[in-house]
């Protein structure tokens, strides 16, 4: 089953997929007039900054099985579909008893004034996988809009070599440029493969150091 | 990060030449301006909006047009600002692009007058005469050369900070100047107004987003009543005031016997001495040497309908086939001076034996040959440069020339001297047309492609729809190129006008879309709308006119839009300027501006939307002036059969 998985190295901040959630989301689907919208279509992604300035992570529903937010779910609003493998939130249903929000490993789930029907309420809001266009064959907005490739879309195991493989020929390199000679070590893949991993042990202290908190 | 699938060329363009040369490019793997805008997708939804700001280094910042997240920027711009500042230094920028061309001319102008050119002379004598005389520079007895100092001068000092208001502004209708006045923005220096542009969107500086909007107007009739106005006239003197020429258009005028040099860009200055120097017996002999018939001229872009205009150089193409008319393989130079010239050029170029020749040392070209054009040794140069081109021929391989179509016929050479002329001296003509209705009113159909809209189909179907319900259409720039190759600017193209309007065109023996030349040229089209004004006595706002940009991509269209408003003009614009961010002004821009300069603008894509927009338009001018109307609520777009 295809998901969307995230890069956060590759994340820039740039908002690109929360602009193209929103716009998804709405019933214009134009990025000219979507916010113009009442109620004004929300984004399902939250690109939240990470605790080194530079450093964001693009957050949305990770569509878990069996998901918490299911499992606790009074009135049986939030259902799996089973063709995509999509965890949905049906508005009609929901009651805005916010028990999703408190058990989302993610704080996924917010909560917007929607159409429901005739009249508008406030319910919960998530990411649904882009299943209208995930069932049409195309790939979620968000990924689509990411130029960066911080949001891909494929089958979780092929995605997670891809990293692996990155990983192990970083690792390579590193190895043989130190093996091959004192020089090599300062330039190329070996000096990124270092500065990743200097930054990566920075932003190790500092999130101890300064704690959690998110948006 | 998806790849995708090609268009189908019928989407991007209408044009047969185009159709057929982005297929070649896409078989041989050349990557072209669709191929990168497919690329681009999405493009930036802040940056469409306006939202987004870079201005200084507290930033970058934009304003989250959903509400969730931020509304201010750090400094506390809101999207109002925000939007404003970015609209502000987008028309300084268009603004600074044709006043820096009018200078360039200038410059070449005044050296000429000194007798420190070559290959340049004052050719319109009369128009110089005229001009000085008009501005208040004695002429009676005077030298030419004399008349052409201080006339240099007395646009010089246009340029600056010493006047009160630029010369031209003599040429609006009284209640127009009093109301620019009133509004303050009638426009003192052609450069001072962008450089205030530029500081007042410095950070911390006009906070007022009408403030700001408002020095947008006067920015951009410093341009239009300015820079532009100074170009299209200067050229006028310097290259002759162009008169009805009939010539031909598309990627069929590109020759596949002979040498095939294009000139692109904006500027006459160069491509005019060059027109000269090919036809230089020594290089006609060189290429004959090299197995050419001759060395063959076309023009692209505003270079392009410069040379139209006054030397009948046929018209290879507008803006987007410029990478096109390289891959036909028959191309050996494209010269090039500056403005609207794709870096990509050379990249195509790389995969023919096109040579890229820039000349202008403010827009330089990795992948080029460059060769500094000086205007004191302009024949020198311009010789060199076509020498260049035609030993190119040389390296041309037969097997990969192909030219797509036959080129097709158009009319050119709408000055106001050569449209007053055919009138018989007088706007008279003209303007009883117009109130006995034969004629509804005149329209602008101006600016750029964009490979967002399927290039020409804004141009070509807006211009119809309006001829055909007998408003006659003025067109310069890309719009000129797209209506001579669908065949509507031919005096035969009288039989698609409305019956009023075929009958005057017939009479006048001219077509109903008058090619009025280059995007500096629309000062032309202003020019006109004053003398109508003037005529009947009345404000250019109350006139039955209207202007168009179904197609506009650039700063410089931004910057035109502006000033044809600002001078009383409703301009309905085909693609989405990034202002709807900010609801205040989008909604200053297409409502509140009509109480204040009696225009406003309006975007609508579907140019058979647009054309019922400017009918109503026209009508209701027509009927405040108590010239029989059309109810404009019987005006409705033509329904889509299957």
């Amino acid at each position: 089953m295809k998901l969307v998985f995230v890069n956060p190295e590759r994340c820039i901040g740039c908002l690109q997929c929360e602009f193209a959630c929103a716009v998804e989301h709405s019933t214009s689907k134009s990025g000219t007039s979507a916010w113009m919208e009442e109620p004004t279509p929300r984004t399902r992604v939250h690109v939240d900054p990470g605790p080194v300035m530079g450093t964001s992570f693009p957050s949305r529903c990770r569509h878990c099985d069996p998901a918490p937010c299911q499992q606790v779910c009074p009135t049986s609003a939030i259902t799996r579909d089973a063709e995509q493998d999509l965890v949905l939130v049906d508005p009609q249903t929901c009651i805005s008893c916010a028990m999703c929000a408190m058990v989302c490993p993610f704080d996924a789930l917010t909560f917007h004034p929607v159409e429901v029907g005739t009249e508008v309420r406030t319910v919960a809001v998530k990411c649904d996988g882009c299943v209208d266009r995930v069932r049409r064959g195309e790939t979620p907005a968000c990924v689509d809009a990411c130029k960066v490739g911080a949001l891909v879309f494929g089958e979780l195991n092929d995605l997670v070599a891809e990293g692996r493989l990155r990983g192990s020929g970083s690792v390579l390199a590193a190895v043989t440029a130190a093996e091959a000679s004192e020089e090599a070590v300062a330039d190329g893949p070996t000096a990124a493969w270092r500065s990743w991993g200097a930054a990566a042990s920075r932003v190790e202290s500092t999130a101890t150091t300064v704690g959690g908190g998110s948006r | 990060m998806s790849t995708r699938e090609f268009k189908d060329v019928r989407a991007l363009s209408i044009a047969s030449d185009a159709q057929q040369m982005i297929e070649v490019a896409r078989a041989e793997g050349i990557e072209t301006v669709w191929d990168r805008l497919a690329a681009q997708q999405p493009q930036c939804g802040y940056c469409a909006l306006g939202v987004s700001c870079r201005n200084c280094a507290m930033g970058p910042c934009r304003i989250d047009p959903f509400g969730a997240g931020p509304q201010k920027g750090v400094c506390g711009a809101d999207a109002d600002v925000i939007v404003a500042r970015n609209l502000g230094r987008t028309i300084a920028a268009g603004s600074s692009a044709h006043s820096d061309h009018g200078r360039d001319i200038l410059e070449v102008f005044a050296a000429t007058a000194h007798g420190e050119t070559n290959g340049y002379r004052i050719t319109d004598e009369a128009k110089l005469m005229r001009l000085a005389a008009e501005l208040g520079i004695a002429t009676d007895g005077r030298t030419t050369t004399a008349v052409a100092v201080e006339l240099a001068d007395l646009l010089m000092e246009n340029y600056g900070t010493r006047r009160a208001a630029l010369s031209f502004v003599e040429r609006t209708p009284k209640v127009r100047q009093d109301l620019w006045d009133s509004l303050g923005v009638t426009p003192r220096g052609i450069d001072r107004e962008s450089v205030e542009m530029l500081h007042r969107t410095h950070m911390g500086v006009d906070n007022d987003y009408v403030n700001i909007l408002l020095h947008g107007l006067r920015t951009s009739l410093a341009d239009g009543w300015g820079g532009s106005m100074i170009a299209t006239e200067l050229s006028d003197i310097l290259f002759g005031t162009p008169s009805p020429v009939v010539s031909t258009v598309n990627l069929g005028t590109l020759k596949p016997d002979m040498v095939n040099i294009a000139l692109h860009g904006h500027n006459p200055m160069l491509s005019d001495v060059i027109v000269q120097a090919a036809e230089d017996p020594d290089l006609i002999a060189l290429a004959h040497e090299l197995g050419a018939a001759g060395i063959n001229l076309v023009g692209l872009c505003c270079t392009g309908n410069e040379l139209l205009m006054r030397r009948g150089v046929p018209m290879a193409g507008n803006h987007l086939m410029q990478e096109l008319a390289i891959t036909t393989g028959a191309l050996e130079a494209m010269v090039v001076d500056y403005q609207c010239i794709m870096p990509s050029v050379t990249d195509v170029a790389k995969c023919y034996h096109t040579v890229v020749i820039s000349t202008s040392d403010k827009a330089k070209f990795p992948g080029a040959v460059h060769m500094s054009f000086d205007p004191s040794r302009g024949m020198e140069i311009g010789r060199d440069i076509v020498r260049r081109g035609v030993e190119a021929f040389a390296n041309r391989n037969p097997s990969r020339v192909r030219i797509p179509v036959e080129p097709v016929q158009l009319m050119a050479g709408f000055s106001v001297e050569a449209i007053l002329g055919a009138l018989g001296g007088t706007p008279a003509p003209l303007v009883e047309a117009i109130a006995d209705g034969r004629i509804r009113g005149a329209v602008g159909v101006v600016g750029c492609n964009n490979p967002k809209l399927t290039q020409d189909y804004g141009h070509v179907t807006l211009t119809r729809r309006l001829i055909e319900n007998d408003i006659l259409v003025l067109v310069t720039g890309c719009s000129a190129v797209a209506n001579g190759k669908a065949g509507q600017m031919m005096p035969a193209a009288a039989a698609m006008a409305g019956p009023g309007l075929r009958a005057t065109c017939e009479a006048l023996g001219i077509p109903p879309v008058l090619h009025m030349g280059s995007c500096v040229d629309n000062t032309r089209i202003l020019v006109l709308a004053a003398a109508l004004a003037n005529h009947l006595g009345v404000d250019i706002s109350q006139l039955p006119l209207a202007g168009a940009a179904p197609e506009w991509y650039s700063e410089k269209a931004v910057a035109i839009g502006a000033y044809v408003v600002a001078s009383g003009i409703t301009t309905v614009l085909g693609v989405e300027p990034p202002i709807f961010g900010s609801r205040n002004v989008t909604g200053l821009l297409a409502g509140g501006l009509d109480d204040v300069v009696g225009a406003k603008f309006a975007v609508e894509a579907d140019p058979e939307r647009a054309a019922v927009i400017i009918r109503r338009h026209l009508e209701a001018k027509r009927a405040a002036l108590g010239l029989p109307a059309i109810d404009v609520d019987t005006i409705v777009a033509p329904v889509a059969t299957a």
